[in-house]
């Protein structure tokens, strides 16, 4: 849709109307980070703008544009207002669709591509696992398929994260009702156990996880990573510059095995950081693909 | 498969009398729009849409909506008219004159996700004809909105075998053209094609109604066929299909219309897909609402 001259505002709709400097907000975000706002979101983006005009003195969208774009600190200031859109919480069985194409789709294809090796193994790697959510939930969904798609397969998921306390956070494998809340409860029955009113992760789902301290910029340590089927990587990338984000995706290339795939957050992309991974769309998500398809690949002129 | 062979069902729908016509009431008003803009007079218009209450009432909604830019409520059938501009007063009229058609249960599809389906492929058809400077940008909205034309004449002609072929699709979770094709061996493009030439739609709806789902087999008009084939793809993995998702990975770049659009658009290598997708939720909830709004007053 073009973008109207007009403040923002409800219509006697109730429909939203944005103000053209909060899309243009939104455009610096996208092509800095890589993470798009749909219209839905544009209150809640306009909200966060607010807090941090407030700690600045800022008094209005217009010159916020500016802190963003032009002033000696715009980049710091792109982090600071990053960190307030995405608030750091993880939990369990986060992203729906994503995990049911995952499920449906994602996996048939791998078993299937897989179906003549010797070695019925998948490896998949929760790249930025924060405290642990992700990769847990990601061994339950495995563990689910165990007795029908999987049965004969074995697996393992790789959790890597920089922040120490998250690390920790994610080897201890416990959590609260925040985090948890998400979680099937014929899953909560079967795969956790409850601590004193949390719930902790039971040996069966910790047994398939390995969780590591990893700098994904540590160029050596990044090329131990190999033979992985899946790369998850969700709201990891938006916090790095545009060379380091390609480094880090070429590492995640190089690291996947010719059929695989990588995952990242919702309405993430990679237009412009690489082109050796394509876009490829699954039932109300996106991933990307490594490229080396059956039927050939039809390049762009 | 149906008992009728794909001829018997092709003369079915070129003969069959109950096949759903043009709204009376709208007639006169479609064969006025279908002299030049230049030569559209706004008053007559008016006049003209004022015999019909719902397309009225549309009009009113349609301006009012977000989804075609207005920005100031409008309060009269006028204000409407001249707020959509006459330009696009054609693809309302026929948009109503569509939804008169619809039986209140299109062979197990709520009319109200078919509907939503097919303006939802009209808007991003119009988004991705202007992001990739189609020079059949102004057909777009219009021939999204039609693609699925065949659909009806489906559900007139063979509404158990139709049927059947939903449930297929659904339990399945595959495209309802390759449902309809293992069930009655015919698609609801080839269907939709003989209807839309019973109801002499412009060449163009024709082509893009007949050949959304074989795109390479298009002869003519084949960069607005490509254009609504994608729309189309992307509605359906979007949540905007027919109630149900397709299990299935789509890669573009192997798509027929993708191949066919490389050869039309050269602006295409440059192109943020990523984006449109995401951009492509910004309808969703005007789309709901616009939907559910025109579905009252019918």
């Amino acid at each position: 849709m073009t973008a109207s001259p007009a403040p923002t505002q409800a219509t006697e709709s109730g429909s939203f109307v944005a103000n053209p400097n909060l899309t243009r907000i939104r455009d610096v975000i996208y092509q800095a980070a890589g993470i798009f706002h749909p219209n839905h979101k544009l209150r809640f983006l306009e909200d966060r703008c607010g807090r941090r005009m407030k700690e600045l003195g800022v008094a209005n969208l217009r010159d916020y544009v500016d802190c963003l774009t032009v002033k000696p600190s715009h980049q710091a200031e792109l982090v600071a207002l990053l960190n307030e859109t995405t608030v750091g919480e993880t939990y369990f069985y986060r992203n729906e669709p994503q995990l049911e194409a995952l499920r449906k789709v994602i996996l048939p294809k791998i078993v299937e591509a897989k179906a003549n090796l010797p070695l019925r193994r998948l490896r998949i790697w929760s790249a930025g696992c924060s405290t642990g959510e992700e990769p847990y939930t990601l061994a339950l969904i495995l563990l689910e398929e165990s007795k029908g798609l999987l049965e004969g397969w074995s697996f393992d998921i790789q959790a890597t994260d920089l922040n120490e306390r998250s690390i920790a956070h994610a080897k201890r494998g416990v959590y609260g009702e925040y985090s948890t809340r998400n979680i099937p409860p014929q899953i909560r029955e079967k795969y956790f156990v409850e601590e004193q009113g949390e719930l902790s992760v039971g040996t069966l789902a910790r047994s398939r996880v390995t969780i590591q301290r990893l700098n994904l910029l540590d160029d050596s340590r990044m090329t131990f990573m190999k033979g992985v089927d899946i790369i998850f990587c969700c709201n990891v990338l938006i916090y790095f510059d545009a060379a380091s984000k390609s480094r880090v995706i070429q590492h995640f290339h190089t690291n996947l095995l010719p059929h695989g795939y990588l995952f990242l957050g919702h309405a993430e992309s990679l237009f412009g950081i690489n082109d050796a991974f394509h876009l490829i769309h699954l039932p109300s998500t996106t991933a990307y693909g490594k490229g080396a398809h059956a039927n050939g690949r039809k390049r762009l002129p | 498969m149906t008992g009728l062979s794909r001829e018997q069902i092709f003369r079915k729908l070129e003969t069959v009398d109950t096949m759903p016509s043009i709204p009376a009431t709208l007639e006169p008003l479609l064969r006025y729009l279908s002299l030049p803009v230049d030569q559209l007079e706004t008053q007559k218009v008016v006049d003209l849409i004022s015999h019909d209450k719902s397309l009225t009432v549309q009009c009113l909604h349609l301006a009012n909506s977000p989804l075609f830019c207005r920005w100031h409520a409008v309060d009269s059938l006028r204000g409407a008219v001249v707020a959509l501009g006459l330009g696009r007063m054609k693809e309302v009229a026929l948009a109503c004159s569509f939804m008169k058609m619809l039986p209140t249960q299109i062979g197990g599809i709520d009319p109200v996700i078919f509907w939503e389906h097919s303006l939802g492929c009209a808007l991003v058809a119009r988004h991705l004809s202007r992001k990739l400077n189609l020079p059949c940008a102004d057909k777009a909205y219009l021939a999204g909105l039609l693609h699925d034309f065949g659909i009806i004449a489906n559900v007139v002609t063979l509404p158990k075998e139709f049927g059947e072929a939903l449930i297929l699709a659904r339990s399945r979770e595959i495209p309802l053209h390759e449902a309809e094709l293992e069930v009655m061996g015919v698609t609801h493009a080839e269907s939709g094609g003989i209807l839309a030439a019973r109801w002499k739609l412009a060449p163009e709806l024709i082509a893009v109604i007949t050949h959304h789902h074989t795109p390479e087999q298009a002869p003519d008009h084949r960069a607005l066929v490509a254009l609504v084939s994608i729309a189309d793809l992307l509605c359906r993995m979007r949540n905007l299909g027919y109630g149900y998702a397709e299990r299935r990975l789509v890669d573009l770049l192997e798509e027929k219309a993708f191949t066919v659009l490389v050869e039309e658009c050269t602006t295409l290598a440059e192109f943020d897909w990523a984006r449109l997708t995401f951009e492509l939720d910004n309808y969703m909830f005007e789309v709901h609402k616009l939907v559910a709004a025109l579905y009252r007053i019918q």
